[in-house]
């Protein structure tokens, strides 16, 4: 079955759920719950050991992180020199990064609704045979190497002079968006009752008028998740803006601290830059959880 | 031909939507995709060759390749491991169940690049580092991660691993919310402790979503190209790595890394059709 939305299964349980659920030794610490707290613990300091790292090496002068022997773990003074230093100054590519990085990502969101709401509303009414079809040719999409596609896709473009635009690398950074978009939003319209569709119809709009007037104001929550969904992948993705970057523009930040790291650029850059970069999607990422639907992620799946 | 219409007419119309979807990757993917097929037999000069093959063969090529599938395998390993550990967890119901879900999937929004960056700061080729700080401190002396190219690419696995779990974990638990509590009751009435339960309920039941993650996930390890740069740049040396090498010092002619590409999409192809052997997660 095509992402529905019947078993929508957000990571966060939903209030009714929670309520409805056993209580046994749920909400107290009984000799078993120390154990799995443990674990919790020693997973939990895994997950955010790197995350704690970026901002150390961030917000602590780089003689105690990137140039030290035995990097403390605990900054013995914090500063904002890095930050400073990668963001100020008339040859600071902070700027011009910050915003095409910016440019790119709305682009891709925008271009993921734009071609993503009529290809899902159009999978969510084709018959199963046809639709697990399509939905197969997206997954594929998606499975296909970024950069055996990128080269081909940046020599056409050096061509014809588009080279490093912000509409190149988000016509190609959207190969990876709109997929996920689909699944997500053929998973809202199969929530909604026919009945709405038809109503609308025999009141005299064409399919049009009736995706547009009735069914897509009825999505807005699978909407916006799908918007900064893919606006998230656009703003992380680095294959393609690396690969269709031209070195005479600008690039975008995840490119920059590629460059950065790899010996390509100044490290104080890669460090200001990876901090910055990560703020936005921390905060996008625990909004959107209860969006992020393992259903969608795995085109539909069913056990 | 008439009753193929009549048959497929109230078909027809909700095709037309998804046309402009279809055109797009036809265009951006799937031809871009034959133009690096075609690239790959031709160079600045001859129009049919193997030239690019041979060169790369003899530069190395099976060893890229050997390294891409041990990085693949590690990788998947780990977060599968891993992942199955948090969905097991998350499937029962404790006190901070929100927090400890939240902080699982925070990896997903961590840029690929900076990932890298983070683990390269935990384990550099340099003896210095983040791992070896924490060693110190037990008064173990510093290890050298990368020297060598098992270990290096074990080390790379794990840096893939803390940032793609996330994925994993989130297609596994929408696995686990499908499996009827009822089974699980009915296996404990029947004697199965939770390792019995977790092999004939657990794994049963989320074979499909397994099936479908490994694909996914799988795909995109035999691609993980900026992460590794980062870490251990090219040794030991990866399909993607190299490709991207090749074409940086190309000059703009995509002949000597389409040979490459196309290896490395005639690699993952066997995952694709597999894919579509099982059409795209449609199966019941």
């Amino acid at each position: 079955m095509i992402a529905g939305t019947m078993a929508a299964t957000p990571l966060e349980p939903t209030p009714g759920a929670r309520t409805s659920a056993p209580k046994y030794s749920a909400n107290r610490f009984s000799l078993s719950n120390i154990g799995l707290y443990l674990v919790i613990g020693v997973l939990s300091l895994f997950f955010l050991f790197p995350i704690y790292l970026i901002f150390l090496i961030g917000f602590t002068s780089q003689q105690y992180t990137i140039f030290s022997a035995r990097p403390p773990l605990i900054p013995p003074a914090l500063t904002l020199i890095n930050l400073q230093q990668a963001l100020s100054g008339a040859n600071s590519p902070f700027l011009p990064s910050m915003y095409l990085s910016l440019e790119v990502a709305f682009f891709v969101g925008g271009l993921a609704l734009l071609i993503g709401i009529p290809t899902a509303y159009g999978l969510s009414r084709l018959g199963r045979r046809l639709a697990y079809g399509l939905t197969t040719v997206l997954f594929v999409v998606n499975m296909v190497p970024s950069i055996t596609i990128a080269i081909p896709i940046s020599v056409e473009f050096i061509k014809i002079g588009l080279y490093g635009s912000p509409i190149s690398i988000g016509i190609a950074q959207e190969l990876l968006a709109l997929p996920v978009t689909v699944f997500l939003l053929v998973g809202a319209f199969q929530g909604l009752p026919p009945d709405l569709e038809n109503q609308a119809r025999v009141d005299g709009a064409g399919r049009f008028r009736a995706l547009y007037g009735s069914l897509v104001p009825l999505i807005v929550p699978a909407l916006v998740a799908a918007f900064l969904l893919s606006w998230m992948l656009s703003w992380d993705e680095s294959t393609f803006a690396l690969i269709l970057y031209n070195p005479a523009s600008s690039a975008t930040l995840p490119v920059n601290i590629f460059l950065a790291f790899t010996g390509r650029g100044s490290p104080t850059i890669g460090v200001a830059f990876s901090c910055i970069a990560t703020i936005p999607v921390i905060i996008l990422t625990v909004f959107l959880q209860k969006y992020l639907k393992g259903e969608d992620l795995a085109a539909g799946v069913r056990g | 031909m008439a009753t193929f219409f009549q048959r497929h007419q109230n078909q027809l119309v909700p095709f037309l939507f998804v046309v402009p979807a279809l055109v797009y990757v036809g265009y951006f993917a799937f031809y871009p995709t034959a133009q690096t097929i075609q690239y790959s037999f031709q160079t600045r000069i001859l129009a049919f060759t193997w030239y690019n093959y041979q060169a790369n063969l003899q530069s190395g090529l099976l060893t890229w390749i050997s390294n891409t599938l041990w990085l693949t395998v590690d990788a998947l390993t780990i977060q599968f491991g891993l992942a199955l550990a948090v969905a097991s967890i998350l499937n029962r119901t404790f006190r901070g169940k929100t927090v400890f879900a939240t902080i699982a999937i925070l990896p997903i929004g961590i840029a690929t690049v900076v990932a890298g960056f983070a683990f390269n700061q935990i384990f550099p080729n340099t003896g210095a580092g983040y791992a070896n700080s924490i060693l110190a401190s037990f008064g173990i002396a510093p290890v050298y991660w990368l020297n060598h190219p098992w270990m290096a690419l074990l080390i790379v696995a794990i840096a893939d691993s803390w940032k793609n779990t996330s994925l994993v974990i989130i297609i596994l638990v929408a696995g686990y919310a499908t499996i009827p509590r009822t089974l699980y009751q009915a296996a404990a009435i029947d004697g199965a402790g939770p390792l019995r339960q977790f092999r004939y309920v657990t794994l049963p039941g989320l074979r499909g979503f397994i099936v479908m993650a490994l694909l996914i996930r799988g795909a995109q390890e035999i691609n993980i190209f900026q992460l590794a740069d980062i870490m251990i740049g090219s040794y030991p040396q990866l399909l993607t790595v190299q490709i991207y090498s090749l074409w940086e010092t190309s000059g703009g002619y995509p002949y000597i890394a389409s040979a490459v590409s196309t290896v490395l999409l005639a690699i993952v192809s066997v995952l694709i059709v597999v894919v579509i052997l099982i059409g795209g997660g449609g199966k019941k």
